[in-house]
């Protein structure tokens, strides 16, 4: 399963300030207007680093994201190391 | 014309945005090789400079990635990161020079993209910082994807500048080029902030003997071990191409933990009008 819709919706909601608000505002209903599985979605939903990492979101766009969530760097990266 | 100046060199974000975290001995070193750099690109009479450097998703995604992108705008904002501490700039382009060097890709072999709305991000943004700060050289972005599978191979980058090293040579204008990026270093990934120092003297070792052939051959394999942000050093590869292999000269090398990265300078000759 190509993660491509994960990835398309966290470089949109990263680079597109519309997307990031209505993103931040409903995240639920934001993520329905892309095609992810629902393991992506729960993993998503509750910003499981570790999973979305694990899944194959690229760094240069999971690290981005996870700073408009205010998660640290040493946090981020205990989350893709599975240090957690 | 000779190419007029030409320089490799890091582009790491924590150079401007938290600059003052680095041990100031190293900022030191490496404030003053751009600033070096800086000096010579000012005395070389440059009228246009040709940047190779790194898409971090400012641009493209994966609805299309092409290999290469010329900008070939009026002109490029940047930097797209608030938290830069670069102001923001309208850098103006050079359409001419960018349609020429379509043409020359096309007449010999590569047919990269081109795009009239490149914005300009830290990659582009920090080396312009340092190299032109007041903004006031036109340049013509060649975007190199080194972000999503699979990246152009070496040796094609290599190709890619030799090509457009030959167009700038038969200018009647004065041209420099300029290549950012790396180099080992890990952003966003697993081993974000773990810096090979061998590597990176290797590397620029490689670079400053011109030596084209060993750096055509460098593998994705290669690349990869040195942390994603390695795929950076493609546009090296390339100026190496545009240079036909000339000797340059390592003007500095701090593996600075702070900015995460092996920070490094390279410089070649040019014509300068006055040194």
């Amino acid at each position: 399963m190509s993660v491509y819709a994960l990835q398309k919706l966290i470089r949109d909601v990263n680079r597109k300030p519309a997307s990031r608000e209505a993103y931040f505002e409903a995240p639920a209903e934001f993520a329905r207007s892309y095609d992810l599985t629902d393991d992506e979605r729960d993993a998503l939903l509750k910003l499981d680093v570790g999973r979305l990492y694990a899944k194959g979101v690229h760094g240069l766009l999971l690290r981005p994201f996870t700073i408009i969530h205010s998660v640290s760097e040493p946090d981020y990266l205990k989350a893709i190391r599975g240090e957690n | 014309m000779p190419i007029t100046f030409a320089s490799a060199g890091s582009h790491a974000p924590g150079m401007t945005a938290w600059a003052d975290a680095a041990p100031p001995a190293q900022k030191e070193t490496l404030y003053g090789a751009y600033g070096h750099l800086r000096d010579r690109l000012a005395r070389s009479g440059t009228e246009a400079l040709i940047v190779f450097t790194s898409e971090h998703w400012a641009n493209f995604f994966l609805d299309h990635i092409g290999a290469f992108c010329i900008g070939r705008g009026d002109s490029f904002s940047g930097p797209i990161e608030p938290w830069l501490r670069v102001d923001k700039a309208k850098v103006k382009g050079d359409p001419e020079l960018a349609r020429e060097i379509i043409e020359a890709c096309y007449e010999n072999g590569f047919e990269p993209g081109y795009s009239y709305e490149l914005e300009l991000d830290h990659g582009t943004m920090v080396p312009l910082h340092f190299l032109t700060p007041a903004m006031n050289l036109p340049i013509v972005p060649v975007m190199f994807n080194t972000l999503a599978d699979p990246q152009p191979s070496a040796r094609r980058c290599l190709e890619l500048g030799r090509v457009i090293g030959k167009l700038a040579e038969s200018s009647p204008r004065r041209i420099g080029i300029v290549a950012t990026g790396g180099l080992s270093h890990d952003p966003g990934e697993r081993n974000h902030g773990v810096i090979d120092s061998d590597f990176d003297r290797r590397f620029l070792a490689e670079m400053a003997a011109g030596d084209s052939e060993r750096l055509a051959k460098y593998t994705r394999a290669e690349l990869a071990a040195e942390g994603a942000g390695a795929f950076e050093l493609l546009s090296w590869i390339a100026l190496c191409g545009a240079l036909n292999g000339a000797k340059g000269k390592v003007v500095a090398y701090e593996a600075v933990k702070p900015w995460a990265t092996g920070i490094g300078m390279v410089e070649f000759d040019g014509e300068p009008v006055s040194a």
